[in-house]
């Protein structure tokens, strides 16, 4: 995080709640949090982000084609309103990390928010990402699918798609764990915002 | 949580880069180079705001338009396209007659377009007369209508293929009806990339003399780059700085470059289908360094076509001030897989810049003020965006 983040962080009027944030006061962040709709998208995506790397790291863990887990410590951000665009979407999530309780795993379900979103939605606080594994048309891959690439032979497109994925990633300077599988947890325990 | 204070934390390769731009001094090379390579989003996305902000402040430009590709036969080769058949009589191939192609705004005026912009494949059968037609028979439905026709390669093309030179196809084409040419075509400029992906069109050389002559005719013109390929970032930007200098020379001409728009790069059906296409972080990054290489080009085009109108739309805070317009009926990112919707409605485009806190202004191709909107927003109900090929939001994976 830079000076450049820093300097609009506090130029958008978000000290305040990065100073509550800081000592612990979650009462405080969310009766502050208000501002948070109005201001300077980037300056509340960079406070997101900080928070997001001081709290939970660079790992990202992502759900591909399993059932994720939905602990208490799970922020699912609902973006299933159609009409929801870029902006919103990424203001969102950013709000979620910003007044979500500390260390919260804030997901993003890709097949809602489409996956470019979902990508961009890691700089503004979120930690988690769920979906199902698709070509490009949005169509499930099968399990079994194979495909041929120059130099590899036959190669489970399933397993290509989760390589593409954590490069995708690693563009986005994270790092990538997957889910192996999940059983189907409870899920009165969620937060969904 | 780290430390907020200013002092805390300098960067060494972000500060001076910052300085610089704050002080209206030029990017170098290497400028260009480390802002791609930066892994702080955000805060490049942060300077290029402040250059959008001080060109334009929340002004936020678009305009009634719509897309005619009126023939996809095209002599040329280049590996990202989908969209072009090679010879008249291929599976696929399409080339309008001039009725056909005039009907496509007859039947839009109800609520006609402002500008018609038509871009086309390198068809080696037509004659130079079907062009100078087309462009008549379109202002004798609409004298007004603007006609941004005919991508810097196609003029060159015409140059070689009717024996003339770009000037004198200009010249005819303007007496036609032409108004303003284009950006496309201008893919990546630097020759390691441009002749593997295109090495049988208009070089860079002769993409930039053709908008040179154009702008010594007073006639204004756009620019592209299609990114997210086989290039590298020295290529970008090695790209960007030709296109600065061009428009330094064309500050002396009555017209220049209005606009620079990225075009990020979609596989389905091309000959680098193998290659992943471009991400929301690389469209961001994209536009961002755009806008400060480019300090001589007044406007940045989020293309809302080639990049999603979400991303689109956050691109707005990443140094865009324009997001093309309503577009109508696109076939060229549609026949390379993209799922952006085909057109926009005038409503969703001031609803999109709305919710990201910008003012929309309708335009004209020359960036006069058509109509300035209100900040206000719509109410929710008045814009719903579906995915061309789905129901839903679609994987892309």
């Amino acid at each position: 995080m830079s000076v450049l983040t820093d300097r609009a962080i506090v130029a958008a009027g978000l000290a305040p709640i990065a100073e509550a944030r800081r000592a612990g006061d979650l009462a405080r962040v969310r009766e502050l949090a208000s501002i948070l709709e109005t201001a300077d998208l980037l300056a509340v995506g960079a406070l997101a982000d900080r928070i997001r790397a001081d709290e939970s790291g660079d790992v990202v863990r992502i759900f591909a084609n399993v059932l994720a887990d939905l602990g208490a410590d799970v922020v699912q951000v609902s973006l299933a309103d159609e009409n929801r665009l870029g902006f919103a979407i990424l203001r969102r999530v950013a709000i979620a990390r910003i007044t979500g309780p500390r260390a919260a795993r804030v997901r993003v379900d890709w097949s809602e928010s489409g996956l470019e979103v979902a990508q961009v939605a890691l700089g503004f606080g979120a930690s988690e990402l769920v979906g199902p594994i698709a070509n490009r048309r949005g169509l499930p891959i099968a399990d079994g699918s194979a495909l041929k690439v120059k130099g590899q032979g036959m190669v489970q497109v399933q397993a290509l798609k989760k390589k593409e994925l954590e490069s995708l990633l690693a563009i986005a300077g994270r790092r990538a764990v997957f889910a192996e599988s999940s059983p189907r947890p409870s899920t009165e325990s969620a937060n969904h915002v | 949580m780290s430390d907020l204070r200013p002092e805390s934390k300098p960067d060494a390769k972000l500060d001076p880069i910052a300085r610089k731009v704050r002080a209206g001094e030029r990017l170098s090379f290497e400028d260009g180079v480390a802002l791609f390579h930066h892994p702080d989003l955000l805060a490049i996305g942060q300077l290029a705001n402040e250059v959008r902000e001080k060109l334009h402040g929340d002004r936020t430009y678009f305009n009634r338009n719509m897309r005619i590709e009126v023939t996809n036969v095209c002599v040329a080769s280049c590996l990202f396209c989908s969209f072009a058949k090679l010879e008249e009589g291929a599976p696929g191939a399409v080339t309008m007659k001039l009725e056909e192609a005039w009907r496509e705004l007859e039947v839009r005026m109800s609520d006609p377009p402002a500008e018609i912009h038509i871009v086309n494949g390198l068809h080696p059968g037509l004659p130079f007369s079907y062009y100078e037609e087309l462009l008549k028979g379109f202002k004798r439905i609409k004298p007004d209508v603007h006609m941004k026709c005919f991508t810097a390669v196609e003029i060159h093309f015409f140059a070689q293929h009717y024996g003339m030179t770009h000037e004198q196809v200009l010249v005819r084409l303007r007496e036609a009806g032409l108004d303003s040419l284009p950006g496309g075509g201008a893919e990546i400029f630097h020759p390691e990339v441009r002749s593997r992906i295109s090495h049988d069109k208009a070089t860079a050389e002769e993409y930039l003399e053709v908008h040179r002559v154009a702008h010594r005719l007073g006639m204004a013109t756009n620019a592209t780059m299609l990114y997210g390929h086989i290039e590298t970032f020295e290529h970008r930007v090695d790209h960007m700085l030709r296109l600065r200098a061009l428009q330094d020379e064309s500050m002396s001409s009555p017209a220049r470059l209005q606009a620079f728009i990225p075009l990020a790069f979609h596989p389905d059906g091309n000959g680098m289908k193998n290659l992943p296409a471009p991400t929301g972080i690389d469209d961001l990054r994209t536009l961002a360094v755009s806008r400060l290489m480019m300090d001589n080009i007044p406007h940045l085009k989020a293309y809302w076509v080639s990049m999603t109108p979400k991303i689109a739309q956050v691109g707005l805070r990443f140094g865009a001030d324009d997001l093309d317009g309503t577009i109508v009926h696109e076939t060229i990112y549609s026949a390379a897989g993209s799922t952006s919707p085909s057109g926009l409605k005038y409503d969703q485009l001031v609803r999109l810049i709305r919710e990201a806190g910008r003012i929309p202004v309708e335009r004209d191709t020359l960036y006069n003020v058509v109509r300035e909107h209100a900040r206000e927003a719509l109410p929710e109900a008045a814009f719903k965006v579906k995915d061309r090929k789905a129901e839903k939001h679609l994987v892309v994976l």
